[in-house]
């Protein structure tokens, strides 16, 4: 809880924005160094999940995590993307100047993110551990990572969450590895990051196509509401999650309406690292798939290989993690209701519903964004733009229904909304992130009409 | 030219009112909870400040151990490639309602990289009843609200 520790996530940041620089390169590149700047945050979110996503395979082939082999790890991530990048024909922008064009609604709204973004910051800065979870196993097991090397057969059978890929204590271990100490407290300030990260990416991936009235308040409104600024720096794997699970649903959004392989890219890997965090992230990245897949149904041929082919490369990605737990014979986190099991407890299928939708829609918790979600929806739908609105509609029903098994599913869980007891305001989440991305292309389309081209 | 026009007024008109209702309530929201957010994260700030080394640092773990002085002097006592058991007994003169349930979990993550084992030589007594540990339990800490620290031969 001291400078030193602060420089150290400052040292860890900045390596993962410059590893995520090289793999931006590497599938999309960026043709003025101004665009570079726009797409920082994109690329700083690319760098997390990608070498999320090697920490976990090298954590599950049994190499030690240390300071050393996490440099190396984001050394050969740049190269191979770098290369990749180079074989594609990306290259370096030639001229040196980098201009920015800033809005004056833009400038406001930034202006007001930053203050927040500060006054979050301290907020953490000196919190302490608190949250359940937090301590009962999401930190002792980064804490076993960063003391013992890998995923030490005593701690990772025996702490709670059993199932729970490690890609969220691989870098509460990486954070203690930079910090030079188990600084739990300071840890917060990772997951401030993390959000931080998000957000930049959002408006960086939006702003040439989305018009800054549209782009930010929604930003602003999630960031607000109350769920977000209670326990968004808490040391768990839900917000990274959200945050992962929201960029791989609006790039697969965009890349509904403009068809850039680079986003395609973007989902297969936002997909993986959102199934590295959590469990939940395969029952999320489902609903995804069958929205995208559905709402691209008048292009079977061209599309749904393209659909079909990511999923299975990010599912693909994440199967190390599933065959380990087979090997060390550990919970594999399946439903405690079992397949059938469901029919057994159809009574709890109407309250799960329920629970589901008012957790969703509760304005004590995320304000108004599911319901905004919903008008955008329908201004984007009526004005024509029918692609990007069935896909939106899609991701909310079947992340509702998503949201309604897993309490259905699970009848030890009671039917409330108090986090002790279940995690539905955590699962929601999720939802709540994706709609604050979708929201502004669908009322950028639903402003502009279909005619005008939409958002791209 | 004027028909497209109002063709177009016709057909966007509608979504278009939906897109200045959902930016208006917005915005209004966002003044709103804006000002409440920073407040609220001041406040939070504040008082993770106010808080001493302590309170912080063992944090969740103040609705559970009763005694801070516990885990620091398992900590000091306990070396850090050891093994630890915790005993939990019914001996305790305070407790919280969260004790007897968490104080094994919680004393995992805050005594790490000190492993916990059945048969473990280093005991942390919670209330327990020491005669049961044998009679060479040789406690190097102890406080008055039945919790000990010490070792088996």
């Amino acid at each position: 809880m001291n400078a030193h520790s602060i420089a150290g996530l400052i040292a860890l940041n900045l390596y993962l924005l410059v590893v995520g620089i090289a793999v931006l390169f590497g599938v999309r590149g960026w043709v003025s160094w101004g665009e570079l700047l726009r797409l920082s945050g994109f690329a700083y979110m690319l760098g997390v999940a990608a070498t999320g996503v090697a920490l976990v395979t090298e954590l599950v082939a049994g190499l030690d995590l240390s300071l050393l082999s996490v440099l190396a790890t984001g050394l050969v991530l740049a190269v191979a993307s770098g290369l990749a990048g180079h074989a594609v024909g990306h290259s370096l922008p030639r001229g040196r100047s980098v201009r920015v064009r800033l809005s004056g609604t833009a400038a406001l709204f930034g202006a007001l993110l930053i203050v927040y973004s500060e006054a979050l910051f301290r907020s953490g800065r000196l919190a302490g551990l608190y949250e359940f979870d937090g301590w009962a196993f999401w930190v002792p097991k980064g804490e076993a990572i960063y003391f013992f090397g890998g995923l030490d057969r005593q701690f990772f059978a025996e702490l709670p969450g059993q199932s729970y890929p490690p890609l969220v204590p691989a870098f509460e271990a990486t954070a203690f590895s930079f910090m030079g100490s188990a600084d739990v407290v300071t840890l917060h300030l990772q997951f401030w990051f993390f959000f931080i990260g998000f957000l930049t990416a959002v408006i960086g991936l939006l702003s040439p196509h989305v018009p800054p009235i549209l782009l930010w308040p929604p930003i602003l409104l999630l960031a607000v509401a109350p769920h977000v600024v209670g326990h968004a720096l808490q040391e768990q794997g839900d917000f990274i999650l959200d945050e992962f699970f929201a960029l791989a649903a609006l790039l697969a959004g965009l890349w509904l309406i403009d068809h850039r392989p680079w986003e395609l890219a973007g989902v297969v890997l936002f997909s993986a690292a959102a199934m590295s965090s959590k469990r939940e992230g395969y029952l999320l990245l489902a609903c995804i798939g069958v929205a995208a897949l559905v709402a691209s149904s008048r292009q079977v041929r061209l599309m749904w290989p393209r659909l079909l082919l990511a999923g299975t490369i990010a599912v693909a990605l994440t199967l190390p993690w599933r065959v380990f737990l087979h090997v060390r014979h550990l919970s594999s986190g399946g439903a405690e209701a079992g397949g059938l099991g469901l029919f057994a407890h159809a009574d709890r299928a109407w309250p799960s519903l329920r629970l589901a939708t008012s957790a969703t829609f509760d304005y004590d918790i995320w304000l108004i964004v599911a319901p905004l979600m919903l008008l955008a929806i329908l201004a984007a739908a009526m004005a024509g733009a029918t692609r990007l609105a069935a896909y939106a509609s899609f991701v909310v029903v079947l992340a509702i229904s998503a949201f309604t098994w897993v309490t259905w599913a699970f009848p030890s869980l009671p039917i409330t909304k108090e986090a002790a007891l279940n995690p539905i305001v955590r699962l929601t989440g999720s939802l709540a992130f994706a709609s604050t991305v979708l929201i502004p292309p669908l009322l950028t389309s639903a402003w502009r009409g279909r005619g005008s081209g939409g958002i791209a | 030219m004027i028909g497209a026009a109002r063709e177009r007024v016709r057909v966007r008109g509608p979504s278009r009112a939906i897109v200045v209702i959902a930016v208006v309530s917005t915005c209004a929201l966002v003044g709103v909870h804006y000002v409440k957010a920073v407040s609220q994260l001041g406040d939070t700030a504040s008082g993770n400040s106010a808080l001493s080394f302590d309170d912080r640092e063992i944090a969740g773990g103040n609705s559970i151990v009763v005694d801070q002085r516990a885990p620091y002097e398992a900590r000091a006592s306990i070396p850090p490639d050891s093994t630890y058991r915790v005993v939990v007994g019914k001996r305790l003169l305070d407790r919280t309602p969260l004790t007897e349930e968490f104080v094994t979990t919680w004393l995992t993550y805050f005594l790490m990289p000190r492993r916990p084992a059945p048969d473990a030589h280093w005991v942390i007594c919670y209330g327990c009843d020491s005669s049961t540990l044998g009679d060479h339990y040789d406690p190097v800490w102890q406080d008055g609200e039945g919790i000990s620290i010490g070792r088996l031969p």
